[in-house]
Protein backbone atom coordinates (compact mmCIF):
# COMPACT_ATOMS: atom_id res chain seq x y z
CA UNK A 1 0.00 0.00 0.00
CA UNK A 2 2.87 2.32 -0.97
CA UNK A 3 0.96 3.41 -3.80
CA UNK A 4 -0.18 6.93 -2.42
CA UNK A 5 -1.54 9.81 -4.95
CA UNK A 6 0.96 12.42 -5.36
CA UNK A 7 -1.39 15.48 -6.96
CA UNK A 8 1.08 18.75 -5.98
CA UNK A 9 3.33 16.80 -9.11
CA UNK A 10 2.56 19.56 -12.30
CA UNK A 11 5.19 17.81 -14.61
CA UNK A 12 3.31 18.16 -17.84
CA UNK A 13 2.60 14.41 -18.28
CA UNK A 14 0.16 12.82 -20.83
CA UNK A 15 -2.49 12.60 -19.12
CA UNK A 16 -4.31 8.87 -19.34
CA UNK A 17 -6.72 10.14 -21.08
CA UNK A 18 -8.63 13.49 -23.22
CA UNK A 19 -11.86 14.41 -24.86
CA UNK A 20 -11.47 17.50 -26.59
CA UNK A 21 -14.90 19.49 -28.02
CA UNK A 22 -15.81 16.05 -28.59
CA UNK A 23 -19.51 15.71 -30.08
CA UNK A 24 -21.05 12.28 -31.81
CA UNK A 25 -23.43 12.05 -33.69
CA UNK A 26 -25.78 9.37 -34.94
CA UNK A 27 -27.09 8.82 -38.38
CA UNK A 28 -27.78 11.99 -40.63
CA UNK A 29 -30.64 14.46 -41.97
CA UNK A 30 -33.25 14.93 -39.44
CA UNK A 31 -32.98 11.81 -38.54
CA UNK A 32 -29.69 12.19 -36.67
CA UNK A 33 -29.38 11.82 -32.84
CA UNK A 34 -26.55 13.73 -31.31
CA UNK A 35 -25.55 11.69 -28.18
CA UNK A 36 -22.89 13.93 -27.00
CA UNK A 37 -21.77 17.44 -27.66
CA UNK A 38 -18.92 19.97 -26.54
CA UNK A 39 -17.84 17.31 -24.09
CA UNK A 40 -14.16 18.36 -22.61
CA UNK A 41 -12.41 15.96 -19.97
CA UNK A 42 -9.43 14.99 -19.07
CA UNK A 43 -8.29 12.32 -16.32
CA UNK A 44 -4.79 12.08 -15.17
CA UNK A 45 -2.33 9.01 -14.48
CA UNK A 46 -3.83 6.79 -11.40
CA UNK A 47 -6.91 9.64 -11.71
CA UNK A 48 -10.66 8.05 -10.51
CA UNK A 49 -13.05 10.15 -12.35
CA UNK A 50 -16.66 9.54 -11.85
CA UNK A 51 -18.98 10.25 -14.39
CA UNK A 52 -22.57 10.73 -12.75
CA UNK A 53 -25.78 11.47 -15.25
CA UNK A 54 -29.21 10.69 -15.93
CA UNK A 55 -30.64 8.04 -18.69
CA UNK A 56 -29.31 9.30 -21.75
CA UNK A 57 -26.47 11.08 -20.81
CA UNK A 58 -24.15 9.67 -23.44
CA UNK A 59 -22.31 7.40 -20.97
CA UNK A 60 -21.98 4.09 -23.41
CA UNK A 61 -21.09 6.49 -26.07
CA UNK A 62 -18.60 8.15 -23.85
CA UNK A 63 -16.84 5.26 -23.01
CA UNK A 64 -16.79 3.62 -26.45
CA UNK A 65 -14.88 6.40 -27.72
CA UNK A 66 -12.34 6.07 -25.05
CA UNK A 67 -12.21 2.35 -25.62
CA UNK A 68 -11.74 3.00 -29.45
CA UNK A 69 -14.69 1.32 -30.15
CA UNK A 70 -15.90 4.35 -32.01
CA UNK A 71 -15.01 7.55 -33.58
CA UNK A 72 -16.26 11.08 -33.02
CA UNK A 73 -17.85 13.11 -35.45
CA UNK A 74 -15.91 16.23 -34.45
CA UNK A 75 -13.09 16.73 -31.74
CA UNK A 76 -10.51 14.45 -30.44
CA UNK A 77 -10.10 11.53 -28.18
CA UNK A 78 -6.46 11.37 -26.85
CA UNK A 79 -5.96 8.31 -25.13
CA UNK A 80 -2.46 6.68 -23.32
CA UNK A 81 -3.03 3.60 -23.73
CA UNK A 82 -4.48 1.80 -27.01
CA UNK A 83 -5.85 -0.90 -24.99
CA UNK A 84 -8.12 0.27 -21.99
CA UNK A 85 -10.10 -2.31 -20.25
CA UNK A 86 -13.82 -1.99 -19.99
CA UNK A 87 -15.61 -3.68 -17.20
CA UNK A 88 -19.55 -3.96 -17.65
CA UNK A 89 -22.22 -4.16 -15.27
CA UNK A 90 -22.54 -8.08 -15.83
CA UNK A 91 -19.56 -9.55 -15.39
CA UNK A 92 -19.83 -11.22 -18.38
CA UNK A 93 -17.53 -14.12 -17.72
CA UNK A 94 -17.39 -16.79 -20.26
CA UNK A 95 -19.53 -19.65 -18.79
CA UNK A 96 -17.17 -21.92 -19.67
CA UNK A 97 -13.93 -21.12 -18.06
CA UNK A 98 -12.72 -21.20 -14.70
CA UNK A 99 -12.07 -18.00 -13.05
CA UNK A 100 -8.54 -18.38 -13.66
CA UNK A 101 -8.81 -18.55 -17.08
CA UNK A 102 -11.36 -16.05 -17.66
CA UNK A 103 -8.74 -13.66 -16.08
CA UNK A 104 -6.03 -15.07 -18.32
CA UNK A 105 -8.59 -14.03 -21.86
CA UNK A 106 -7.19 -10.54 -22.42
CA UNK A 107 -3.52 -12.10 -22.08
CA UNK A 108 -4.27 -15.13 -24.27
CA UNK A 109 -5.62 -13.14 -26.78
CA UNK A 110 -2.54 -10.63 -26.78
CA UNK A 111 -0.21 -13.96 -27.24
CA UNK A 112 1.40 -13.82 -23.77
CA UNK A 113 2.76 -17.07 -22.88
CA UNK A 114 0.96 -19.60 -20.88
CA UNK A 115 2.76 -19.74 -17.51
CA UNK A 116 3.53 -16.57 -17.44
CA UNK A 117 -0.44 -15.70 -17.88
CA UNK A 118 -1.23 -18.01 -15.20
CA UNK A 119 1.06 -15.79 -12.89
CA UNK A 120 -0.27 -12.72 -13.35
CA UNK A 121 -3.95 -14.08 -13.30
CA UNK A 122 -3.21 -15.53 -10.38
CA UNK A 123 -2.01 -12.58 -8.96
CA UNK A 124 -4.63 -10.78 -9.46
CA UNK A 125 -6.87 -12.98 -8.13
CA UNK A 126 -5.42 -12.94 -4.59
CA UNK A 127 -5.54 -9.07 -5.37
CA UNK A 128 -9.05 -9.05 -5.58
CA UNK A 129 -8.95 -11.80 -2.50
CA UNK A 130 -10.38 -15.00 -4.78
CA UNK A 131 -6.90 -16.89 -4.21
CA UNK A 132 -8.69 -20.66 -3.81
CA UNK A 133 -11.37 -19.81 -5.94
CA UNK A 134 -9.03 -19.87 -8.79
CA UNK A 135 -10.50 -23.41 -10.31
CA UNK A 136 -14.15 -22.45 -9.93
CA UNK A 137 -17.12 -21.80 -12.88
CA UNK A 138 -18.81 -18.42 -13.09
CA UNK A 139 -22.14 -20.40 -11.97
CA UNK A 140 -20.19 -21.78 -9.10
CA UNK A 141 -19.47 -18.41 -7.62
CA UNK A 142 -21.55 -15.45 -6.61
CA UNK A 143 -22.80 -12.34 -7.93
CA UNK A 144 -20.00 -10.74 -6.08
CA UNK A 145 -17.45 -12.78 -6.17
CA UNK A 146 -18.17 -12.78 -10.29
CA UNK A 147 -17.84 -9.04 -10.44
CA UNK A 148 -14.20 -9.68 -9.19
CA UNK A 149 -13.31 -12.26 -11.55
CA UNK A 150 -14.22 -9.17 -13.88
CA UNK A 151 -12.66 -6.76 -12.21
CA UNK A 152 -9.17 -8.77 -12.16
CA UNK A 153 -10.01 -9.89 -16.16
CA UNK A 154 -10.38 -5.78 -16.48
CA UNK A 155 -6.77 -5.02 -14.68
CA UNK A 156 -5.32 -8.40 -16.35
CA UNK A 157 -6.38 -6.14 -19.48
CA UNK A 158 -4.58 -3.19 -18.29
CA UNK A 159 -1.31 -5.06 -18.15
CA UNK A 160 -1.54 -5.69 -21.91
CA UNK A 161 0.06 -2.83 -24.36
CA UNK A 162 1.47 -3.34 -27.57
CA UNK A 163 2.44 0.12 -28.03
CA UNK A 164 4.81 -0.44 -24.52
CA UNK A 165 6.48 3.05 -23.33
CA UNK A 166 3.22 4.34 -22.35
CA UNK A 167 2.17 1.29 -20.97
CA UNK A 168 3.91 1.77 -17.74
CA UNK A 169 1.65 2.22 -14.74
CA UNK A 170 0.84 6.03 -15.48
CA UNK A 171 -0.87 5.02 -19.16
CA UNK A 172 -3.15 2.62 -17.24
CA UNK A 173 -6.68 2.79 -17.33
CA UNK A 174 -9.83 1.31 -16.65
CA UNK A 175 -13.52 2.28 -17.89
CA UNK A 176 -16.14 1.30 -15.57
CA UNK A 177 -20.11 1.20 -16.83
CA UNK A 178 -22.06 0.88 -13.77
CA UNK A 179 -20.33 -1.98 -12.65
CA UNK A 180 -22.27 -2.57 -9.34
CA UNK A 181 -25.64 -1.42 -10.61
CA UNK A 182 -26.86 -5.19 -10.17
CA UNK A 183 -25.48 -6.15 -6.94
CA UNK A 184 -27.31 -6.23 -3.85
CA UNK A 185 -26.89 -2.93 -1.21
CA UNK A 186 -24.49 -4.60 0.88
CA UNK A 187 -22.09 -6.63 -1.96
CA UNK A 188 -22.06 -3.47 -3.54
CA UNK A 189 -21.01 -1.72 -0.14
CA UNK A 190 -18.47 -4.12 0.04
CA UNK A 191 -17.25 -4.15 -3.22
CA UNK A 192 -16.81 -0.20 -3.30
CA UNK A 193 -14.50 -0.62 -0.78
CA UNK A 194 -12.46 -3.20 -3.03
CA UNK A 195 -12.76 -1.29 -5.88
CA UNK A 196 -11.12 1.39 -3.91
CA UNK A 197 -8.42 -0.79 -2.31
CA UNK A 198 -7.39 -2.64 -5.91
CA UNK A 199 -7.19 1.00 -7.19
CA UNK A 200 -4.87 2.43 -4.47
CA UNK A 201 -2.68 -0.68 -5.07
CA UNK A 202 -2.50 -0.94 -8.82
CA UNK A 203 -2.77 3.28 -9.64
CA UNK A 204 -4.96 2.52 -12.09
CA UNK A 205 -6.64 5.91 -13.83
CA UNK A 206 -10.54 4.59 -13.73
CA UNK A 207 -13.60 6.27 -15.23
CA UNK A 208 -16.36 5.33 -13.50
CA UNK A 209 -20.14 5.73 -14.85
CA UNK A 210 -22.37 5.79 -12.60
CA UNK A 211 -26.26 6.83 -11.47
CA UNK A 212 -25.85 6.99 -7.93
CA UNK A 213 -24.64 9.99 -6.48
CA UNK A 214 -23.79 8.53 -3.16
CA UNK A 215 -21.08 6.04 -4.93
CA UNK A 216 -19.57 8.82 -7.44
CA UNK A 217 -18.80 10.97 -4.25
CA UNK A 218 -17.33 7.46 -1.94
CA UNK A 219 -15.31 6.84 -4.92
CA UNK A 220 -14.18 9.67 -6.88
CA UNK A 221 -11.24 12.43 -7.04
CA UNK A 222 -13.28 13.75 -9.43
CA UNK A 223 -16.92 13.81 -9.96
CA UNK A 224 -18.39 15.16 -13.33
CA UNK A 225 -21.84 15.69 -13.71
CA UNK A 226 -22.98 14.96 -17.46
CA UNK A 227 -26.73 16.19 -18.82
CA UNK A 228 -29.18 14.41 -20.86
CA UNK A 229 -29.98 14.84 -24.61
CA UNK A 230 -27.09 15.47 -25.92
CA UNK A 231 -24.83 14.86 -23.21
CA UNK A 232 -22.41 17.35 -21.92
CA UNK A 233 -20.23 18.28 -18.94
CA UNK A 234 -22.70 20.43 -16.92
CA UNK A 235 -19.87 20.64 -13.80
CA UNK A 236 -17.12 19.34 -11.82
CA UNK A 237 -16.09 18.96 -8.46
CA UNK A 238 -13.02 18.17 -7.06
CA UNK A 239 -13.02 16.01 -4.22
CA UNK A 240 -9.75 15.83 -3.02
CA UNK A 241 -9.54 17.14 0.70
CA UNK A 242 -13.30 17.03 0.82
CA UNK A 243 -13.87 16.55 4.39
CA UNK A 244 -17.22 16.50 4.20
CA UNK A 245 -18.66 14.79 1.54
CA UNK A 246 -22.36 14.06 2.95
CA UNK A 247 -22.59 17.90 2.32
CA UNK A 248 -21.34 17.09 -1.03
CA UNK A 249 -23.83 14.45 -1.60
CA UNK A 250 -26.56 16.16 -1.06
CA UNK A 251 -25.27 19.33 -3.41
CA UNK A 252 -24.33 17.49 -6.23
CA UNK A 253 -27.82 15.56 -5.64
CA UNK A 254 -29.55 18.73 -6.07
CA UNK A 255 -27.52 19.69 -9.27
CA UNK A 256 -28.19 16.45 -11.09
CA UNK A 257 -32.29 16.94 -10.11
CA UNK A 258 -32.29 20.31 -11.69
CA UNK A 259 -30.90 18.87 -14.47
CA UNK A 260 -33.23 16.07 -14.83
CA UNK A 261 -36.32 18.47 -14.49
CA UNK A 262 -35.12 20.53 -17.66
CA UNK A 263 -36.38 17.75 -20.04
CA UNK A 264 -39.58 17.61 -17.88
CA UNK A 265 -39.94 21.51 -18.72
CA UNK A 266 -38.93 21.27 -22.31
CA UNK A 267 -41.41 17.86 -23.09
CA UNK B 1 -5.55 10.05 3.64
CA UNK B 2 -2.29 9.36 5.11
CA UNK B 3 -3.11 6.97 7.68
CA UNK B 4 -0.57 4.88 9.87
CA UNK B 5 -0.23 1.51 8.72
CA UNK B 6 -1.09 0.29 11.59
CA UNK B 7 -4.29 1.45 11.03
CA UNK B 8 -4.39 0.52 7.20
CA UNK B 9 -3.93 -2.91 8.31
CA UNK B 10 -6.65 -2.95 10.85
CA UNK B 11 -9.16 -1.87 8.09
CA UNK B 12 -7.73 -3.83 5.82
CA UNK B 13 -7.83 -7.04 7.59
CA UNK B 14 -11.68 -5.97 8.49
CA UNK B 15 -12.31 -6.00 4.78
CA UNK B 16 -11.21 -9.21 4.10
CA UNK B 17 -13.21 -10.18 6.88
CA UNK B 18 -15.88 -9.05 5.32
CA UNK B 19 -15.22 -9.94 1.99
CA UNK B 20 -14.54 -13.54 3.00
CA UNK B 21 -18.05 -13.84 5.28
CA UNK B 22 -20.39 -12.32 2.29
CA UNK B 23 -18.54 -15.17 -0.05
CA UNK B 24 -19.53 -17.31 2.67
CA UNK B 25 -22.85 -16.46 2.97
CA UNK B 26 -23.76 -16.29 -1.02
CA UNK B 27 -21.73 -18.92 -2.96
CA UNK B 28 -24.20 -21.25 -4.46
CA UNK B 29 -24.24 -24.67 -2.24
CA UNK B 30 -24.29 -28.09 -4.37
CA UNK B 31 -25.17 -31.29 -2.64
CA UNK B 32 -24.80 -34.58 -3.92
CA UNK B 33 -26.49 -37.36 -4.02
CA UNK B 34 -24.40 -40.60 -3.45
CA UNK B 35 -23.53 -42.38 -6.86
CA UNK B 36 -25.50 -45.68 -6.14
CA UNK B 37 -28.82 -43.67 -5.59
CA UNK B 38 -27.91 -41.67 -8.91
CA UNK B 39 -27.62 -44.83 -10.28
CA UNK B 40 -30.72 -46.84 -8.96
CA UNK B 41 -32.77 -43.42 -9.94
CA UNK B 42 -31.68 -43.90 -13.59
CA UNK B 43 -32.31 -47.62 -13.80
CA UNK B 44 -35.19 -48.24 -11.78
CA UNK B 45 -38.16 -46.21 -13.78
CA UNK B 46 -37.58 -47.40 -17.41
CA UNK B 47 -36.65 -51.10 -16.40
CA UNK B 48 -40.46 -50.45 -14.31
CA UNK B 49 -41.02 -49.38 -17.81
CA UNK B 50 -40.35 -52.09 -19.45
CA UNK B 51 -41.60 -54.93 -17.72
CA UNK B 52 -44.91 -53.24 -17.26
CA UNK B 53 -45.37 -53.25 -21.31
CA UNK B 54 -43.80 -56.36 -21.51
CA UNK B 55 -46.74 -57.81 -19.38
CA UNK B 56 -49.17 -55.71 -20.94
CA UNK B 57 -47.98 -57.48 -24.25
CA UNK B 58 -48.26 -60.90 -22.84
CA UNK B 59 -51.66 -60.47 -21.69
CA UNK B 60 -52.77 -58.88 -24.50
CA UNK B 61 -51.28 -61.85 -26.69
CA UNK B 62 -52.75 -64.31 -23.99
CA UNK B 63 -56.30 -63.05 -24.21
CA UNK B 64 -56.23 -64.27 -28.04
CA UNK B 65 -58.09 -60.72 -29.31
CA UNK B 66 -55.27 -60.96 -32.61
CA UNK B 67 -54.41 -63.80 -34.49
CA UNK B 68 -50.84 -65.15 -33.89
CA UNK B 69 -49.64 -63.80 -37.30
CA UNK B 70 -50.30 -60.13 -36.14
CA UNK B 71 -49.49 -60.05 -32.66
CA UNK B 72 -46.59 -62.98 -31.44
CA UNK B 73 -45.93 -63.84 -27.77
CA UNK B 74 -43.22 -61.92 -26.26
CA UNK B 75 -41.32 -65.35 -26.18
CA UNK B 76 -41.46 -65.83 -29.68
CA UNK B 77 -40.03 -62.48 -30.82
CA UNK B 78 -37.72 -63.60 -28.00
CA UNK B 79 -36.79 -67.00 -29.13
CA UNK B 80 -36.58 -64.74 -33.03
CA UNK B 81 -33.76 -62.30 -31.58
CA UNK B 82 -31.90 -65.54 -29.76
CA UNK B 83 -31.66 -67.14 -33.93
CA UNK B 84 -30.01 -64.15 -35.18
CA UNK B 85 -27.69 -64.06 -31.57
CA UNK B 86 -26.65 -67.36 -31.99
CA UNK B 87 -25.87 -67.66 -35.86
CA UNK B 88 -23.99 -64.28 -35.39
CA UNK B 89 -26.22 -62.49 -38.43
CA UNK B 90 -27.28 -59.89 -35.56
CA UNK B 91 -23.69 -58.07 -35.73
CA UNK B 92 -23.59 -57.98 -39.63
CA UNK B 93 -27.00 -56.85 -39.82
CA UNK B 94 -26.49 -53.87 -37.00
CA UNK B 95 -22.99 -53.27 -38.21
CA UNK B 96 -23.98 -52.63 -41.93
CA UNK B 97 -26.23 -50.04 -40.73
CA UNK B 98 -24.86 -48.62 -37.88
CA UNK B 99 -21.52 -48.02 -40.49
CA UNK B 100 -23.58 -46.41 -42.74
CA UNK B 101 -25.21 -43.91 -39.99
CA UNK B 102 -21.78 -43.08 -38.59
CA UNK B 103 -20.44 -42.44 -41.79
CA UNK B 104 -23.33 -40.34 -43.01
CA UNK B 105 -23.24 -38.18 -39.59
CA UNK B 106 -19.97 -37.43 -39.93
CA UNK B 107 -19.85 -36.41 -43.70
CA UNK B 108 -23.22 -34.16 -42.78
CA UNK B 109 -21.22 -32.84 -39.70
CA UNK B 110 -18.34 -31.80 -41.99
CA UNK B 111 -20.93 -30.41 -44.42
CA UNK B 112 -23.39 -28.31 -42.19
CA UNK B 113 -20.93 -26.61 -40.00
CA UNK B 114 -19.39 -24.50 -42.32
CA UNK B 115 -22.94 -24.54 -43.98
CA UNK B 116 -24.47 -22.80 -40.58
CA UNK B 117 -21.08 -20.64 -40.01
CA UNK B 118 -22.41 -19.63 -42.64
CA UNK B 119 -25.94 -19.07 -42.64
CA UNK B 120 -25.40 -17.71 -38.88
CA UNK B 121 -22.36 -15.19 -39.85
CA UNK B 122 -23.45 -14.01 -43.39
CA UNK B 123 -26.72 -11.84 -43.65
CA UNK B 124 -26.86 -12.70 -47.07
CA UNK B 125 -26.86 -16.48 -46.86
CA UNK B 126 -29.33 -16.25 -43.89
CA UNK B 127 -31.59 -14.61 -46.15
CA UNK B 128 -30.99 -16.91 -48.88
CA UNK B 129 -30.84 -19.91 -47.80
CA UNK B 130 -31.96 -19.84 -44.10
CA UNK B 131 -35.48 -20.75 -45.00
CA UNK B 132 -35.06 -23.51 -47.43
CA UNK B 133 -32.25 -24.81 -44.09
CA UNK B 134 -35.65 -24.62 -42.05
CA UNK B 135 -37.95 -26.04 -44.50
CA UNK B 136 -35.90 -29.02 -45.31
CA UNK B 137 -36.00 -30.16 -41.54
CA UNK B 138 -39.80 -30.50 -42.02
CA UNK B 139 -39.54 -32.38 -44.90
CA UNK B 140 -39.74 -35.79 -44.06
CA UNK B 141 -36.40 -37.26 -46.11
CA UNK B 142 -37.90 -40.73 -47.04
CA UNK B 143 -39.74 -38.29 -49.46
CA UNK B 144 -36.27 -38.17 -51.46
CA UNK B 145 -36.24 -42.11 -51.22
CA UNK B 146 -37.64 -42.60 -55.16
CA UNK B 147 -35.62 -39.42 -56.69
CA UNK B 148 -32.79 -41.00 -55.35
CA UNK B 149 -33.49 -44.50 -56.63
CA UNK B 150 -33.61 -42.95 -59.94
CA UNK B 151 -31.11 -40.38 -60.22
CA UNK B 152 -28.24 -43.26 -58.60
CA UNK B 153 -29.97 -46.59 -58.70
CA UNK B 154 -29.83 -49.21 -55.61
CA UNK B 155 -26.82 -48.00 -54.46
CA UNK B 156 -24.71 -46.96 -51.64
CA UNK B 157 -24.99 -43.52 -52.97
CA UNK B 158 -28.88 -43.35 -52.88
CA UNK B 159 -28.32 -44.63 -49.05
CA UNK B 160 -25.98 -41.48 -48.38
CA UNK B 161 -27.56 -38.82 -50.22
CA UNK B 162 -31.00 -39.63 -48.03
CA UNK B 163 -28.94 -39.90 -44.46
CA UNK B 164 -27.49 -36.36 -45.84
CA UNK B 165 -30.64 -34.39 -46.65
CA UNK B 166 -31.46 -35.96 -43.37
CA UNK B 167 -29.22 -34.68 -41.05
CA UNK B 168 -27.16 -31.55 -42.60
CA UNK B 169 -30.06 -29.45 -41.81
CA UNK B 170 -30.98 -30.31 -38.32
CA UNK B 171 -27.01 -29.80 -37.47
CA UNK B 172 -26.82 -26.48 -39.73
CA UNK B 173 -29.75 -25.00 -38.19
CA UNK B 174 -28.69 -25.78 -34.35
CA UNK B 175 -25.29 -24.68 -34.80
CA UNK B 176 -27.50 -21.31 -36.08
CA UNK B 177 -29.45 -20.86 -33.12
CA UNK B 178 -26.45 -21.74 -30.85
CA UNK B 179 -24.50 -18.61 -32.58
CA UNK B 180 -27.59 -16.91 -32.51
CA UNK B 181 -28.30 -17.67 -28.52
CA UNK B 182 -24.96 -15.89 -27.35
CA UNK B 183 -25.33 -13.44 -25.24
CA UNK B 184 -24.47 -10.36 -27.32
CA UNK B 185 -22.27 -9.07 -24.06
CA UNK B 186 -19.88 -12.06 -24.67
CA UNK B 187 -18.59 -10.65 -28.01
CA UNK B 188 -18.76 -6.84 -26.68
CA UNK B 189 -15.91 -8.76 -24.55
CA UNK B 190 -13.72 -9.59 -27.54
CA UNK B 191 -14.41 -6.08 -28.90
CA UNK B 192 -12.90 -4.40 -25.74
CA UNK B 193 -9.76 -6.75 -25.58
CA UNK B 194 -9.32 -5.93 -29.22
CA UNK B 195 -10.01 -9.69 -30.27
CA UNK B 196 -9.77 -9.91 -34.35
CA UNK B 197 -13.22 -12.34 -36.17
CA UNK B 198 -10.64 -15.26 -36.19
CA UNK B 199 -9.93 -15.42 -32.17
CA UNK B 200 -13.61 -13.99 -30.69
CA UNK B 201 -14.77 -16.95 -33.29
CA UNK B 202 -12.25 -19.31 -31.72
CA UNK B 203 -11.96 -18.30 -28.57
CA UNK B 204 -15.20 -16.75 -27.17
CA UNK B 205 -18.53 -17.08 -29.96
CA UNK B 206 -18.03 -21.16 -30.85
CA UNK B 207 -17.59 -22.64 -27.50
CA UNK B 208 -20.34 -20.18 -26.56
CA UNK B 209 -22.52 -21.85 -29.21
CA UNK B 210 -21.25 -25.29 -28.28
CA UNK B 211 -24.67 -26.44 -26.39
CA UNK B 212 -27.02 -25.53 -29.51
CA UNK B 213 -24.45 -26.85 -31.73
CA UNK B 214 -24.52 -30.42 -29.76
CA UNK B 215 -28.61 -30.10 -29.60
CA UNK B 216 -28.26 -29.96 -32.87
CA UNK B 217 -25.86 -33.35 -33.62
CA UNK B 218 -28.13 -35.11 -31.48
CA UNK B 219 -31.27 -33.99 -33.20
CA UNK B 220 -28.78 -34.66 -36.49
CA UNK B 221 -27.94 -38.19 -35.52
CA UNK B 222 -31.57 -39.12 -35.28
CA UNK B 223 -32.30 -37.92 -38.64
CA UNK B 224 -29.64 -40.08 -40.02
CA UNK B 225 -30.86 -42.98 -38.39
CA UNK B 226 -34.69 -42.39 -39.47
CA UNK B 227 -33.67 -41.68 -42.66
CA UNK B 228 -31.18 -44.66 -43.30
CA UNK B 229 -34.05 -47.27 -42.23
CA UNK B 230 -36.18 -45.11 -44.37
CA UNK B 231 -33.73 -45.97 -47.38
CA UNK B 232 -33.11 -49.96 -46.14
CA UNK B 233 -36.84 -50.78 -46.16
CA UNK B 234 -37.89 -48.59 -49.65
CA UNK B 235 -34.01 -49.39 -51.41
CA UNK B 236 -33.32 -53.35 -51.13
CA UNK B 237 -30.93 -54.89 -53.71
CA UNK B 238 -28.64 -57.41 -53.35
CA UNK B 239 -25.14 -55.61 -53.72
CA UNK B 240 -26.33 -53.17 -50.63
CA UNK B 241 -26.16 -56.04 -48.25
CA UNK B 242 -28.55 -56.55 -44.97
CA UNK B 243 -28.71 -54.03 -42.78
CA UNK B 244 -31.70 -53.09 -40.09
CA UNK B 245 -33.93 -51.88 -42.92
CA UNK B 246 -33.45 -54.76 -45.37
CA UNK B 247 -33.94 -57.25 -42.26
CA UNK B 248 -37.00 -55.63 -40.60
CA UNK B 249 -38.18 -55.60 -44.97
CA UNK B 250 -37.11 -59.56 -45.10
CA UNK B 251 -39.59 -60.54 -41.98
CA UNK B 252 -42.42 -58.54 -44.07
CA UNK B 253 -42.30 -59.90 -46.92
CA UNK B 254 -42.47 -63.57 -45.52
CA UNK B 255 -44.98 -62.86 -43.14
CA UNK B 256 -42.59 -63.05 -40.24
CA UNK B 257 -44.10 -60.99 -37.39
CA UNK B 258 -41.86 -61.85 -35.06
CA UNK B 259 -38.96 -61.37 -36.80
CA UNK B 260 -40.62 -57.64 -38.07
CA UNK B 261 -40.93 -56.50 -33.86
CA UNK B 262 -37.39 -57.99 -33.62
CA UNK B 263 -35.92 -56.32 -35.85
CA UNK B 264 -37.83 -53.16 -34.97
CA UNK B 265 -36.70 -53.48 -31.13
CA UNK B 266 -32.73 -53.90 -32.30
CA UNK B 267 -33.41 -50.33 -33.93
CA UNK B 268 -34.75 -48.68 -31.11
CA UNK B 269 -31.92 -50.55 -28.98
CA UNK B 270 -29.07 -48.74 -31.34
CA UNK B 271 -30.64 -45.66 -31.27
CA UNK B 272 -31.80 -45.68 -27.08
CA UNK B 273 -27.73 -47.60 -27.10
CA UNK B 274 -26.53 -44.03 -29.08
CA UNK B 275 -28.05 -41.36 -27.61
CA UNK B 276 -27.48 -43.44 -23.77
CA UNK B 277 -23.33 -43.83 -24.81
CA UNK B 278 -22.40 -40.83 -26.89
CA UNK B 279 -24.78 -37.71 -26.80
CA UNK B 280 -26.04 -38.22 -23.33
CA UNK B 281 -22.78 -37.66 -21.90
CA UNK B 282 -21.16 -35.37 -23.87
CA UNK B 283 -24.25 -33.32 -23.46
CA UNK B 284 -24.11 -33.44 -19.68
CA UNK B 285 -21.26 -32.53 -19.48
CA UNK B 286 -20.58 -29.58 -21.76
CA UNK B 287 -24.10 -28.21 -19.89
CA UNK B 288 -22.46 -28.79 -16.41
CA UNK B 289 -19.53 -26.91 -17.03
CA UNK B 290 -21.48 -23.91 -17.93
CA UNK B 291 -24.15 -24.20 -15.02
CA UNK B 292 -26.80 -24.50 -17.03
CA UNK B 293 -27.66 -28.72 -15.65
CA UNK B 294 -28.15 -29.43 -12.29
CA UNK B 295 -25.18 -31.16 -11.05
CA UNK B 296 -26.70 -34.96 -10.77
Amino acid sequence: MTATLDRTQVAPTRPAAQLTGVAKVFGTGAGAVTALTGVDLRVEPGEFVCLLGASGCGKTTLLNLLAGLDRPTRGTVDVATDRPAVMFQEPALLPWLTAVRNVELPLRLAGVGRSNRRGTANELLELVRLDGQARKRPHELSGGMRQRVALARALAATTVDTTSGDAEKGGRLMLMDEPFAALDAITRDVLQGELERVWRATGTAVVFVTHDVREAVRLGQRVVLLSSRPGTVVREWDLTGTADRRALTGEITDHLREVISTHGRAA
Amino acid sequence: MAAPPETVRVVDRDAAAAVAGLDALDTPTVTRTPLWRRALGATVPPVLTLVVVIVAWQALWASALFPEFKLPAPGTVAEQFGEIVVDGSIWSITWTSVGRAVVGFLVAVAIATPLGLLVAKVAFVRTAIGPLLSGMQSLPSVAWVPAAVLWFGLTDATIYFVVLLGSVPSIANGLVSGIDQVPPILGRVGDVMGAGRLASARLILLPAALPGYLAGCKQGWAFAWRSLMAAEIIATSPQLGVGLGAYLKQGSDVNNIAGVISAIVLILIVGVGIELLVFKPLERRVLQTRGLAAPV
